[in-house]
């Protein structure tokens, strides 16, 4: 029966290659789809994570309405406010610092940050932003600017980096997933809306996303790019004691009205909140995909046993048991997730390295792979029941008429 | 490969108990308030070594009497008995586990399975009876040769000429050694030198001891088996092989 069920995947060329295919872009859009909800909840949670222990304060704009705004670009906090509020008693200035945002490129897929995310900080609490990460070249804090040098520096994420490397005075090439990408190099010169930076540092990439699309410049020169001398962004607040975080959060609100702090509890929230309208999209377009190759294996199964009949009544006439013919559907149906997987795979990997580019390192999980391609195959095998039991039901009296 | 060829015996009917056999067999078929009697109520007992053929008209029944006799079909009245067991009480799987082992099939449009090549046509009856892998090219060849293609194994039905492609089938229909063979309309579909060649192959395999039953309305081919029936409006009647009546 096996080579029954060969033999017509074979001799059907064009039908079962165009089945193969479109099997193969399900588990292609099922793997993509799963691996980048994987991505960016993983991202998030790290983004979070990064942020434990420390109130974060923005503005009640119109984001504050709808929701917490992560980054808060859109806000703004006037630069007196500011000082008040880090100058409370509570408060531990040196773990606590202003910042102010701005986009620089589009963010890359949604929910995430823009590509080149302009943060303004205060010289010397580079820390409390980037909490331990480290630099893969130069420092990750800011260095005093070298002499005969105009231009202030910049501690570049790897995104970053890759953004302004066609326009940098310099690069560098630095292996990845899809190959080496240019960057722009340590000591270079770029250009952030007309200002000058010098590059003395690269954010290490196994971070998150935010930190990767980092462009760190110190405050003073943020503020004097987007002409806000007298306002910031936002701020992140650091209490004494980390007991004290609760009472300082009320008591920031209760004094500042028009401040909204939110504690690294709410913004895992807010991220769980937001991560969850993403994924029942994204589960949507999974289970869409499952759906698609389950009827597509159906429909074609279906007109296959349609276009047998008289083929399998011979079978049954001359004495094939019905689990012979059930066995011998559900191998066809086997052989197309089966050759469908292994192109879909691929495929998929592909696809993940283009749209992803660098941050496709380590986003391959063999786990996800496997998953899709078990769970389109059973729910196909499943859907191949039908006309499996159908052709059980062909009446073996067909063989012996003559039309 | 055909069996040592042992006398055709005329009489070893009258010494064995049947191979098959029908007891007050009848077939109606009702559509609507139109009630149609295709088969009326029939005996008929077949032994092994027996050359049967079972000649008619178009609509006289014949091929609902061997549908019954191969187990397609049930019947609405009587029974057939398969080595004097009754198959009307044996289920669908059951009844398919006999037609594996016990009948085989030839038939008017050979139905073979097109995309496989005359060797996996009969291999495919023997994969079905669980017969060792290792073994079936072997006998699937030796069955072809021995109906006459031994150059033709590779060859897939539609390379193949109308003769070949029932010679093919005739060899499936004996790859599980079966105790008969039934045959609908082996030559009706071939020309008449062709169907000539087709039958002395039936003949032959009797000769070498196989139980043929084979329904055609070519009187002229039915001659050629040992008994011969003649069927009318669901009737049967016996007659001499060489007797002069005719279809009409």
């Amino acid at each position: 029966m096996l080579t029954l069920a060969i033999q017509q995947l074979l001799t059907k060329k064009l039908r079962s290659s165009l089945t193969v295919l479109g099997f193969a872009v399900c588990v292609n859009l099922y793997i993509v789809v799963t691996t980048v909800m994987r991505f960016i909840t993983d991202d998030l949670d790290l983004q979070v994570q990064r942020f434990t222990g420390i109130l974060f304060v923005q503005s009640r704009g119109l984001a504050g309405l709808s929701g917490i705004e992560w980054p808060p670009i859109s806000s703004t906090i006037s630069f007196a406010e500011a000082q008040a509020v880090i100058s409370q008693p509570s408060v531990d200035p040196d773990r606590s610092t202003m910042v102010s945002f701005a986009a620089l490129a589009p963010p890359p897929y949604p929910t995430a940050p823009p590509e080149a995310l302009l943060v303004g900080i205060e010289v010397g609490k580079e820390r409390v932003f980037l909490g331990g990460a480290g630099a893969i070249a130069g420092n990750a804090a800011f260095a005093a600017v070298p002499i005969g040098s105009s231009a202030p520096p910049a501690i570049l994420g790897v995104l970053a980096a890759r953004h302004f490397a066609p326009a940098a005075s310099a690069t560098t090439e630095v292996p990845s997933p899809v190959g080496p990408i240019a960057l722009a190099a340590l000591g270079s010169t770029i250009s952030v809306r007309g200002t000058k930076f010098e590059v003395q540092g690269i954010i290490e990439p196994e971070t998150n996303q935010l930190l990767r699309s980092a462009v760190l410049v110190p405050l003073e020169q943020a503020q004097s790019i987007l002409q806000t001398p007298d306002s910031i962004s936002a701020m992140l607040v650091s209490p004494r004691r980390a007991s004290d975080i609760e009472p300082l959060q009320a008591s920031i609100e209760s004094e500042h009205k028009e401040l909204m702090v939110i504690s690294d509890r709410q913004l895992a929230e807010n991220a769980r909140k937001l991560l969850d309208r993403v994924n029942q999209l994204f589960d949507v377009v999974r289970w869409t995909s499952v759906s698609v190759a389950a009827l597509l294996i159906a429909i074609v199964m279906f007109v296959s046993v349609l276009e047998r009949t008289r083929e399998l009544g011979t079978l049954r006439a001359i004495g094939a048991p019905r689990r012979s013919l059930l066995s011998l559907i559900l191998s066809e149906s086997a052989g197309f997730a089966i050759a469908g997987s292994m192109v879909g795979v691929p495929m998929s990997r592909v696809v993940i390295s283009r749209a992803l580019g660098p941050d496709a390192a380590g986003l391959r999980s063999k786990e996800i792979e496997y998953g899709a391609a078990g769970i389109l195959s059973l729910c196909s095998m499943v859907a191949a029941l039908m006309p499996a039991w159908r052709a059980v039901q062909v009446d073996p009296i067909i063989a012996l008429r003559y039309e | 490969m055909l069996a040592e060829s042992s006398a055709h015996q005329r009489d070893s009917s009258e010494r064995s108990a049947p191979l098959l056999s029908a007891r007050n067999l009848g077939r109606i078929y009702r559509l609507g308030q139109q009630t149609i009697h295709a088969l009326r109520p029939l005996d008929l007992d077949i032994h092994q070594g027996d050359f049967i053929a079972i000649a008619g008209p178009s609509g006289s029944g014949k091929s609902t009497l061997l549908q019954l006799l191969g187990l397609v079909d049930s019947p609405t009245a009587g029974e057939v008995r398969v080595r004097d067991r009754p198959a009307q009480d044996l289920g669908g799987e059951q009844r398919a586990a006999l037609r594996l082992g016990t009948l085989g099939f030839v038939f008017q449009a050979f139905n073979l399975l097109q995309m496989l090549t005359a060797r996996q046509n009969v291999e495919i009856a023997l994969a079905l009876s669980g017969f060792p892998r290792r073994k079936r090219r072997k006998r699937a060849e030796e069955l072809l040769s021995a109906v006459g293609l031994a150059g033709r194994m590779e060859h897939r039905p539609l390379q193949l000429s109308g003769g070949e492609r029932q010679r093919v089938a005739i060899a499936r229909a004996l790859a599980n050694e079966p105790d008969v063979i039934l045959a609908d309309e082996p030559t009706g579909n071939l020309d008449s030198q062709t169907g000539r060649e087709i039958v002395q192959l039936l003949e032959d395999l009797n000769q070498a001891g196989q139980t043929i039953v084979m329904v055609t309305h070519n009187l002229e081919i039915a001659r050629r088996a040992s008994r011969l029936f003649l069927m009318r409006d669901g009737r049967i009647d016996e007659v001499e092989p060489g007797d002069s009546r005719t279809l009409d």
